[in-house]
Order: structure tokens, then sequence, then C-alpha cells
């Protein structure tokens, strides 16, 4: 390893801004929400306020649960948040100690919502293991999809460690005009994934808790107190990770490479933007589509999986 | 231009339009499909005018014109007119899931890849990926036709092809003769327009469509 990488410090400190920012996406995405809906809506520290009630409250656990379910928020929160240190924020570059890279974080993003599962189906509640059946049932639709995108633009920078991957698309100054055909349909194929990978409309609601519609908010029902907080922060965590892993591999603008402070506050002021764009998106999409049935969404996955593995194809031939 | 921007740009257009496709195959609504064949026949507009800024070969101008005036507005409005005409809200179920049509998609998108590259002499007579992009929308649409149960998927299916054969024959580096081009568009008017005529007076006197006449009766 070159002494010139990207030092650890820097990598934990990125891991502590996306966890710290990951409410304030959720906050902002629901405030134009209920802005295009013509409410006032909650301010967007709603999400830190919700978080500080329930980590001043108690826990309740159903008699079924085991020991395991008190550790499962713990293990869902600890998974993302190692995910998070994945993701390039301030700065683009080598880093001088690997961490891991695309792979681990999509691995890491798994283990979760597979904790998550697993931890539904122990409380024994009938809505967790039908919100836990249900998510096992999109997950794998979801995740070979992001490893096709994540392998179409990893083949033309030869590395799959984001940090490097963004580094390299960022040599370009102008993006779009860099961007290769199979970027185009990478990226259409990720726009169709990220309502699913972040649960939300048209796959699924993060609002409701309506049995009928419920994915993942089915799984935390048997949570309560602290150990939902967990389960909550990672869900924000979650969702800001992703965002942060479309913006690395299709949008590294702001990763200019400039060294100091004012690198870095660029580099932030850029990830920023990117994210809150991303979010408008995901807003929009909420605003102006229905929850598809379940049995809709596997062919609204296959848009993607059809893109995706176009993308590759485009890359590779 | 230099040859190397154009050929970039013909390949990111032809994304997008591999894209447009997968949307038209997946449509569950058939307003969605009209729309995206309509975004389709936009995109092919601009790659006619890409090609005429490089070559500077004025039948394309015409021909970008012909596609932008035609095929992205009047035949989009006389499909959308049908569509409202008959007042059918979703479409009916294709004859195989929308899962098996993408997969069979991607096949054959992999495959037309696979075969221009082994078309050396023809491949390099050819901007970009304008070939093995031609090939994949033409048969794409063949495959909207057959799995589609009305009348008008069909007719969607079928512009989809068309514009895949005039994608690839704008690239072609000598471009088409503009007689044979104008006669293409001509055709596919005709052939809108009877389709347009025949589900309307098909619906009106028997009220049936194309999925209710697989069965003969004697």
């Amino acid at each position: 390893m070159t002494a010139k990488g990207l030092p650890v410090w820097l990598m934990l400190a990125e891991m502590a801004l996306l966890v710290v920012a990951g409410p304030l996406i959720t906050g902002v995405i629901q405030k134009v929400k209920a802005r295009l809906q013509s409410r006032e809506g909650a301010g967007v520290l709603q999400p830190y306020r919700d978080l500080a009630k329930l980590f001043r409250k108690g826990t309740v656990q159903s008699d079924s649960a085991s020991g395991f379910f008190r550790a499962v928020p713990v293990l869902v929160l600890a998974a993302t948040t190692a995910a998070a240190a994945l993701v390039p924020v301030l700065r683009a570059g080598p880093p001088a100690f690997p961490l891991g890279d695309a792979l681990m974080l999509l691995g890491l993003l798994a283990l979760a919502r597979f904790l998550t599962a697993v931890g539904a189906l122990d409380a024994g509640g009938a809505f967790g293991g039908m919100g836990a059946s249900r998510e096992m049932m999109v997950a794998p639709l979801i995740e070979p999809v992001l490893m096709m995108v994540v392998f179409s633009s990893a083949i033309f920078a030869g590395t799959t460690e984001l940090r490097a991957l963004a580094a390299y698309r960022g040599a370009w100054t102008s993006w779009i005009v860099a961007w290769r055909a199979a970027d185009f349909l990478g990226f259409a194929a990720m726009l169709v994934l990220l309502p699913a990978e972040t649960g939300r409309i048209p796959v699924d609601n993060p609002d409701t808790h309506l049995e009928l519609t419920m994915l993942h908010e089915g799984m935390l029902l048997e949570h309560s107190g602290p150990g939902l907080g967990c389960m909550l922060l990672a869900s924000h965590t979650r969702q800001i990770v992703t965002l942060g892993l479309v913006s690395a591999l299709f949008f590294p603008v702001g990763h200019t490479g400039a060294t100091g402070g004012i690198g870095l506050l660029a580099g932030a002021g850029a990830f920023a933007l990117e994210i809150s764009l991303l979010a408008l998106f995901l807003a929009l999409v909420e605003s102006s589509y229905a929850k598809l049935r379940l049995f809709r969404v596997p062919p609204y996955l296959g848009v993607g999986f059809a893109c995706a593995l176009t993308a590759l194809a485009l890359r590779i031939l | 231009m230099s040859p190397e921007v154009v050929q970039t740009i013909i390949d990111d257009l032809g994304a997008l339009l591999l894209f447009t496709m997968i949307l038209i195959l997946a449509a569950g609504q058939i307003y969605r499909a009209i729309y995206a064949v309509a975004t389709q026949s936009f995109l092919i507009a601009v790659a006619g005018a890409v090609l005429a800024t490089a070559t500077g070969n004025p039948d394309l101008w015409v021909i970008a014109g012909v596609t932008l005036t035609v095929k992205t507005m009047v035949l989009p409005f006389v499909l959308h007119r049908v569509v409202q005409r008959l007042n059918v809200r979703r479409e009916v179920e294709p004859v195989i899931p929308v899962g098996a049509t993408l997969a069979i998609a991607v096949v054959v998108v992999v495959m037309s890849f696979q075969l221009s590259a082994t078309l050396g002499s023809v491949h390099q007579a050819i901007t970009g990926n304008a070939l093995p992009v031609g090939i994949s929308l033409t048969l794409l649409g063949v495959l909207v036709m057959a799995t589609g149960q009305t009348a008008l998927t069909q007719m969607v299916g079928l512009f989809a092809s068309e514009n895949g054969i005039f994608f690839t024959a704008m690239a072609v580096t000598q471009g088409m003769p503009l007689i044979i081009e104008i006669g293409v568009i001509l055709d596919v008017i005709l052939a809108a327009l009877v389709m347009a005529i025949m589900v309307l007076r098909v619906r009106s006197t028997v009220d049936a469509d194309i999925a209710d006449l697989d069965e003969l009766r004697g």
C-alpha cells in the first residue's frame, strides 16, 4: 500500500458523517412528499426527534423471543454502519488501508437484511413472518441486479473498490460526456432499483402499517424502544449508503482530488447536492406512483434486471 | 464533429433506444408503450440529425425531420386517439409473462451483439453499435407483435421494428437513398391508418379483439 492513499481516519469520519446525515435525508424526503401533497408536514429534523424519543424508552418484547432477538437491532445497525465506511463522501482515491469494496458493501447490506428477517421470524409474530417472507422474495431480485450494475462500472475502471472507482471516473472534468453507452443503461437500472432498495413506493411503503402492504415495516413490529431506534437508524443509514453508492458509481462530480480543507469541503458540498437530487427523485416517484401489488413487483424489477444485463453486455461485447 | 464523437453519440443513443425497447416490452398499460415508442422515434430523429451534421448529407436532415413529425407526433397521436375511442384502460395479459419476455429480450440483445461482431466488413461500414442495436430493435418489435394480444400492441411493435430498420439504415456510411426512406415512412403511415380504422371498425361492428379471434367457428 502506498502512503499516498486516503488515511483511515478520513474514512471513519465519512462513516460517521453518513450515519449522522442519514435521518436528515429521510426527513427531507418526507418534507418534500408532504409539500407535494399540499401539507405542511413535519420538520426535516423529525426523524432525529423520533430516534431520541425511542432511545429514551424502555423495551418490551414477546415471551416467545429468544435472547438472539435482543441482539438483532445492534447487529443490523453494526452491519449497516460498517457498509457506510465503504462509500466515498469527502474525497475519492485509492485508500491507504483497504477496508472493503463494493461487493463487501452489498454483502453487508444483505447481511443486515438477513438479520432483520431472522429477528422478525424469531419473535414469532404473524406480521413479522409475513414481512420477512415478502422481503426475502424481493431481496433476491434486487441484490444480483445491484451487483451487475456495480460490475458494469467496475469492468470499465478495473476495480471494485468504490473510492478508486469514483476517482477513476472523477479523472474527467466533464462527466456526462465521459458517459459511455453502458452507463446510461446502468443508471436506468439503478433508478428502477432505487425505490426497491430503499424500501419505498412502488415496491414498499414506508409510511403505512397496514398489514397487507408492509414489507420492511412488518419486520420491525416486534421491536420497541432502543431496539426499534437502532432498526430505524439502520434503515436511514441503509438509504443514504445506497444513494452514496449510486453517486459513487455514476456522478463522482465533486471528488475534485484537491487536497486540504477546501477539497474536503467541496467534496462534501457536491456529495450533499448529489444525494439531495436523488432524494428528490425518490420523493417525486413516491408522490406520483401507487404501490404495486406484490406479484407485480417481479416484472417491475425485471426491467431493472434487463437494463443491467444489457449494460453489462454492452460493456463486454 | 470527429468520427469518434459521432460514434460515441450513436452508441449512447443506441443504449437509450434499447432502454425504451425494454420499457415497451414491460409496459403494463398501452399508454406507456405508446409514450415509449414516441420517445424511441424521437431518439431516432436525434440520431438522424447527428449523422446529418457529421456527414453533411442533406437527405438525412429530411429523414430526421420526417421522423420527428410523423413518428414522434402524428402516429402516437393517432394511436392515442384509437385508445381513447376504444376506451381500453389496461392491456390484456401478454401471451407469455413479462419476466419471460424480458429474459428473451436480453438473450436477443446479446445474440445480436455477438452476431454483428462476427460480421466484420459489414460492421465496419456502419457507425458504432447501430447494427446490433438495429437488429435487436427489429427482432424485439416482432416479439412485441407476437406476444401482444391487442391490435394496438401489435401496432406499437410494428413501429418499434421499423425504428430498428431505420436506425441501421441511417448509420450506414453512405446513407440510404431518400426515396426508399420516404417510401418506408409512407408504408408505415398507411399501415397505421389501415390498422387504426380496422381496429375501430371491428370493435364497433362485432365488439371483439384480436385475442377473441383465435377460435374458428364452423
